[in-house]
Order: C-alpha cells, then sequence, then structure tokens
C-alpha cells in the first residue's frame, strides 16, 4: 500500500480529517471502510503516519480484514485490556459476524440474538458465572438482569471501539474489526503459538484469573463509564506496564460487592425482591 | 394458510378518492371488514382462475364449481370425505366473502353461473404470477405511458370546451394512465420481494454449501445490482419527462375549464415520484447489502474454506479452549482543557439612594378669583345690569364652559351682597346663558352697597 496523497508528515497533519481520526485512533477506534472519509484518508497518509505514531510507541496497524487501528507497544500511550464482558460479547458478536445466517440481514444483529448466541454456547450458567465473579449463590432474575446490564454496557464500549456500529437501541452492525477477536484462533487448531505471539507483540495480554477486573464500580453502587485499569496519562507514563500478578493485587475485590448478590450461607433460603429487573 | 379477503357484504369497496387516511381507515373499522381464507378455499380460488385463462371462460355453473373443488380437494386433500358438502360449503364462504359472484341473475328458475371478483383474482394473482421488475418491462410500461401522455397531451390542445376536455383527457388519465403507473408500483414490490428471497437465498446457499457457494452467490448478487442499475437509468432518464408532460396536460385542461383534471395529474405526479425514489432507494440499500455480501465471501468464506474458524472460536468462547485472554486496545483519555478563569468582581454593598426628602417651596401666583369675581359683578352692576340674569350671563359668558355652571351660584350670592336684590311674589325662572336658567330678581345697586 503506498501513499498518494501525502508526501509529508505535514501535508498529512493539515488535513482537516487528521485531529479527528488521530484522537480516535488514540482512544482505541478501529477505523474500517464504513468509516469512509477516516479510512480513505488513513490508506492516503498510512505511511507517513506509521513512523509519526511510532515516536510514541504505537503501531498503526492494518488488517487484511480492512480496518486501522493504534497499538500502543511502549509506555507512552495509554493503553488497556479489553474486560471480560467486553472479550465475551466481543467473541460471541465474532461468532455472529461469521455466521451465514446473517448475511441475510447484511450483518444487523439485534443484543436479543446476542444474548441468546452467548446463552447457547457459554451455557446460561457458565454465563452468568462469568459476569458474576465471586458470587457462590445467587438470585436468578437478579442475575439475569445483572448479565443483561453488563452485556448493553459491553456492546456500548465495543461501539465506541468501532468493533460494531449502534443503529437503533437494541439493533447493532457487525464490522470488520470483530475479526481481531478470532485472531488468536485463526492462524492454527492449536492456537497456543498465535497466542504467545499475539501476547509477545502486544496486540492481546493474559486476563487476570479469576478475577473480573474490567468494570468498576462506584462507592454508590453505580458502574463508572471508564475501565478501572486504564491509566491516566500520567501515571502511564511514569509507571511501568501493570504484570497480571500486579493487575490482581491492585485490585479492590470489595468494589464487586453490590452487584445485586450477597453472599448467603448454604441453605438460607432466598427472598423474592419486590422490584423487578432493579439491582440490589 | 390465511390470506386477507375483504368481506363486505353491503356496501362496495372503499372510494380511493374519499379525502383523509383517519376517514377511510374509520370507513373500513365501522363496516367490520373481516379476513378469512384458509389454503384450501385458496387453492380452489387458484383454481378457478387458472381455468378460467386456460379455458377462456368468464363464468362457471355450479356443476363446473363443485368440479373445480373436487379436483383441488384431490389433490391437497385425497383422504377427504364428503366433499361435495364440503364444496358447497366453500362456494358460500367465497360468496359472503364477496369473491364469489353471480351473474346471470336468473335466481330460482335454473342454477347459477358465476364468476370470481377482481378481489379474488387480485389475492390469487399475487400467489400465481411473477411479476418483478426489469429493464425491458419497465422500459416497456414507461414507453406506453409516454406514448399515452403525448396522445392526452394532442387531446387536451384540440378540446375547446371543458366537457370535451374531461371525456378525452380526465377520464383516460384516471383510468388508462394510471392503470400503466399501478402496473410499475406492483411490479415495483414484486421486484422487492426478488430481492428478498436472494438475500435469504444467498444466506441459505452459504449455510448449505459454504466455500462451493461463492460462485452462485455472486451471480445472484449481480444479477440483482444490474437490475437495479438499469432501473434507475431507465427511471432517471424518463421521469422527468414524463411529469413534464402531464403539467403540461394540466395547464391545458386547466385554460379550458377542466379543473378536475389537477387532481388527476397531481395523484399521477406523485406515483410517478414515489416510483423514482422508490428505484434509488433500493440501489442504496442493495449497495450496502451487497458490498457487505462481497466482503463477507472475501473476508470469511474464502479465507475460512471448512468453517474451521467458527469451530475453534466456538471453542474458545465455550471455555474449552486454553486460558483467557484480552485484546489490547488504546485507550488515551481525552484532553483536559481547563476552564478559563476570571477573577470574580468586588461587588460594592447594597445601600439606597441618598435623595432630599423635602421639597423647597416655590413662589405661585395667589389664586384670588372670590375677588375678582366681586370685582366682576360690580362692574356688571355699574354697567347697568339691573336683572340677576343679565349680571350673571355678563359674569358667566366669558367664562370656559366647564366653570360657567358652578360660579352661577357664586354670582347671585355676590350680588346680593352688592345690590339690593328684589323678587316678585311668583318668582319666573330666566334664561341666563347656554345651559343656566335662574330665578329672576330685580337689583338696586345703592341698597347693600358697602
Amino acid at each position: 500500500m503506498t501513499a498518494t496523497k501525502f508526501v509529508t508528515l505535514g501535508d498529512a497533519v493539515l488535513d482537516e480529517q487528521f485531529p479527528l481520526v488521530d484522537l480516535a485512533l488514540r482512544r482505541g477506534r478501529h477505523v474500517d471502510r464504513d468509516d469512509a472519509e477516516w479510512f480513505g484518508f488513513l490508506r492516503d497518509a498510512e505511511d507517513v503516519l506509521e513512523p509519526f505514531y511510532r515516536r510514541y510507541g504505537a503501531e498503526l496497524v492494518y488488517r487484511a480484514d480492512g480496518y486501522y487501528y493504534l497499538l500502543p507497544s511502549g509506555d507512552k500511550l495509554a493503553k488497556r485490556q479489553l474486560g471480560v464482558p467486553e472479550m465475551l460479547v466481543g467473541q460471541a458478536l465474532t461468532l455472529l459476524y461469521l455466521d451465514p445466517a446473517n448475511v441475510e440481514q447484511g450483518g444487523r444483529v439485534t443484543r436479543e440474538q446476542l444474548l441468546a448466541h452467548l446463552a447457547t454456547v457459554m451455557g446460561t450458567d457458565a454465563l452468568i458465572r462469568a459476569l458474576n465473579p465471586k458470587r457462590r449463590k445467587y438470585d436468578e432474575r437478579v442475575a439475569q438482569e445483572t448479565v443483561r446490564t453488563r452485556v448493553a454496557d459491553a456492546l456500548r464500549r465495543l461501539a465506541a471501539l468501532g468493533f460494531v456500529e449502534a443503529l437503533a437501541a437494541d439493533e447493532f452492525k457487525l464490522r470488520p474489526a470483530l475479526m481481531r477477536f478470532a485472531e488468536p484462533v485463526r492462524a492454527s487448531a492449536d492456537g497456543a503459538e498465535a497466542l504467545s505471539r499475539l501476547v509477545a507483540s502486544g496486540e492481546v495480554a493474559f486476563a487476570p484469573e479469576e478475577v473480573g477486573t474490567e468494570v468498576s464500580e462506584r462507592p454508590d453502587g453505580n458502574e463508572s463509564d471508564e475501565v478501572d485499569e486504564e491509566p491516566g496519562p500520567s501515571e502511564d507514563r511514569d509507571a511501568p506496564e501493570p504484570t497480571n500478578a500486579d493487575a490482581t493485587a491492585a485490585l479492590d475485590t470489595s468494589d464487586f460487592e453490590d452487584f445485586g448478590f450477597e453472599d448467603v450461607e448454604p441453605g438460607t433460603e432466598l427472598e423474592e425482591s419486590d422490584e423487578a429487573g432493579v439491582l440490589e | 394458510m390465511t390470506v386477507g379477503a375483504a368481506r363486505d357484504i353491503d356496501r362496495g369497496p372503499v372510494n380511493d378518492r374519499a379525502e383523509e387516511p383517519s376517514r377511510l381507515i374509520e370507513n373500513l373499522a365501522g363496516r367490520a371488514i373481516s379476513l378469512e381464507l384458509g389454503s384450501l378455499d385458496l387453492c380452489f380460488v387458484a383454481a378457478l382462475r387458472l381455468r378460467s385463462r386456460t379455458g377462456e371462460t368468464t363464468s362457471f355453473s355450479e356443476h363446473e364449481l363443485v368440479d373445480a373443488f373436487r379436483d383441488v380437494c384431490a389433490l391437497t386433500q385425497p383422504e377427504a370425505t364428503g366433499v361435495a358438502r364440503r364444496g358447497t360449503a366453500a362456494i358460500q364462504r367465497l360468496r359472503d366473502q364477496r369473491l364469489l359472484s353471480r351473474v346471470d341473475g336468473a335466481g330460482v328458475v335454473r342454477s347459477g353461473a358465476y364468476t370470481l371478483t377482481r378481489l379474488a383474482t387480485s389475492i390469487v394473482d399475487f400467489y400465481l404470477e411473477e411479476e418483478a421488475l426489469t429493464g425491458e418491462s419497465l422500459t416497456l410500461l414507461l414507453r406506453t405511458l409516454h406514448a399515452s401522455l403525448l396522445e392526452l397531451r394532442e387531446q387536451a390542445r384540440s378540446a375547446t370546451t371543458a366537457r370535451e376536455c374531461s371525456d378525452r383527457v380526465v377520464g383516460p388519465l384516471r383510468v388508462t394512465i394510471r392503470d400503466l403507473v399501478d402496473g410499475i408500483e406492483r411490479r415495483q414490490r414484486g421486484l422487492d420481494l426478488q430481492q428478498e428471497r436472494f438475500q435469504q437465498e444467498i444466506s441459505n446457499l452459504l449455510s448449505a454449501d459454504w466455500f462451493d457457494a461463492v460462485a452462485r452467490c455472486q451471480d445472484l448478487l449481480e444479477e440483482t445490482t444490474t437490475t437495479l442499475r438499469e432501473l434507475n437509468a431507465v427511471l432517471l432518464r424518463d421521469a422527468h419527462t414524463l411529469v413534464t408532460l402531464l403539467e403540461d396536460i394540466r395547464e391545458l385542461a386547466h385554460e379550458r375549464g377542466a379543473s378536475e383534471a389537477d387532481d388527476a395529474c397531481r395523484r399521477l405526479s406523485e406515483q410517478l415520484e414515489r416510483i423514482t425514489a422508490w428505484g434509488l432507494a433500493r440501489q442504496h440499500t442493495w449497495s450496502e447489502y451487497y458490498q457487505y455480501v462481497h466482503r463477507y465471501l472475501r473476508d470469511v468464506v474464502r479465507l475460512d474454506p471448512t468453517r474451521a474458524l467458527t469451530e475453534r472460536l466456538r471453542a474458545e468462547l465455550g471455555g474449552k479452549a486454553g486460558r483467557r485472554y484480552s485484546l489490547v486496545v488504546a485507550a488515551q483519555p481525552p484532553l483536559v482543557v481547563p476552564r478559563e478563569v476570571t477573577p470574580p468582581r468586588d461587588r460594592p454593598p447594597l445601600e439606597r439612594p441618598r435623595t432630599e426628602r423635602e421639597k423647597p417651596l416655590q413662589e405661585a401666583v395667589a389664586d384670588d378669583r372670590d375677588h375678582a369675581l366681586v370685582a366682576t359683578v360690580q362692574a356688571a352692576l355699574t354697567g347697568g345690569a339691573r336683572t340677576l340674569s343679565s349680571v350673571t350671563e355678563a359674569v358667566v359668558g366669558p367664562m370656559p364652559e366647564g366653570e360657567r355652571f358652578s360660579t352661577a351660584g357664586r354670582v347671585a350670592e355676590v350680588a346680593a351682597r352688592l345690590a339690593k336684590a328684589e323678587s316678585a311674589r311668583e318668582r319666573p325662572w330666566t334664561r341666563a346663558d347656554e345651559g343656566i336658567w335662574i330665578e329672576e330678581w330685580s337689583l338696586t345697586p345703592s341698597a347693600n352697597e358697602g
């Protein structure tokens, strides 16, 4: 791929698309052909922008599936790992993207379809456990509501990252960047080698075991909009990249104490809540 | 299968020139329109329709109807019993729903002849006919429409009276031209259905054959894309000419006083615009779908011919794979732009403005009206006035109108002080001024003076 329009970095920076595309890339946005103007700009400016972002310790990546994204490899640009809900939802969306049944709708799926697919592939119990960590017993109705809430939240975050496009309140269009979720299993049946390679390149990181790390809650019980481990600009620059052990140690598990569940002793009878669907 | 059939025994179809959609809906609701047509009934109607086409018959005898029903039953429900009885019931159902009408008018004299109504043929044609719009059929229809409108424009030019214009132009506009435009719209719906089927077929082909279906999917995509491209080219080329022709006809009819042509031309113009908009919208939608499927074929199907990727990803999501991982994404927080600080202003304490409480005294001319009045009365008496009325008239005459009445009483008081006043036993009322009547006194100046 060669740049046809921008000879120097100055030309690219002076283009009216640059500020928006630059900000979007730094915030983790994946840019594909559906973002026609941004994609065209990146194609034209690719050769001059790659060395530009390399100076920030980041790689401007183009995938053959037809999308760009910025991958920070050093510590100059902030980065984060996707949380458990985002990963599960992203992988389920990728399965839907690969499913020929969705070709009829042009890649449009509803949230209900996604939830049904997640429940089918993972099993309802596993899904609830995955999205409600550290709960030995739970009220089924509240747990299901929590799953729905977390899936909706994950969808919103994935839409902000350019993996899906929100068409209506409950309808989404699947985008090619979803194929990133399939990268670790793309190369061969034994994905361990591919995974190691991706971890080494900084594309993926092993998730902390046992603990859901991505969604923080404020002391009042409301979920914050931002992800917990997202470092601020200064701390990210100064501090070394946290290891898995650091992430686990740094996590305050009390943050997860009020998701609407209570640890109960075995044999205790659970009471029905009067307010359907409301987190307690 | 159950499809719609309008049941309305007492009244005819809704007038499409009726005013508002809400009134039309109310009308339909008020007439309790109901729909009930089972699969067997539909097949029966379809059989009659096909027989009428092939045999070129316009009506069926009762015997023929029962025969047709028997044949349909033999095909669809070979085990059924009591076919004749069921046939009679089916015929009655169709008649009740105005799908079958008796046309002989013989009543009880002999067995009747029946024909399918327009409602029945419309329903069954939807299932029997494949009327999809193609570049050829659209070109033919538009060419016919163009020729008909040219003819109507000439008719409108040659018409001399409103009646003549109405007969020659408005009638054909409402029937012939509208039928042609309706034909285009009907075929549009056929093409919409065809596209829907293609989308479903592409999905089914990929589900069934995956990699082997790529070529067939591409053919289907190309076929519809070519058709839509042709349709839009034809529509964009001809629609403007047709609308211009309609406008000419409308103006000519208007000049000749046939104002009802306005409505007919407007409706047809709207239909043509709708057809053009339909073409553009479908091409846009199909273009999106086309790109998506092509990308899917290229990036998904061709790169994963055995669908192994799906299976591996499914295993990964199902927790059957190894250790869990997360994607890493850039997450630069938004730039912090502090608000500009403006120093607070020193507000002075609230206080009442200082003002002079006592207003300074001002020089004023004394208002001595009494003295002036005495002088005026005295002057009148001196001037020879010897009656109260003459004195009053002399004094109040020069005054402003609003002061005259109130001054008249004071004149009497002053006159009585300055002169001796006398009156007769019967004191007559005398006019002293405009609107002032007083009791008359005679005045003698020297008596009370001083």
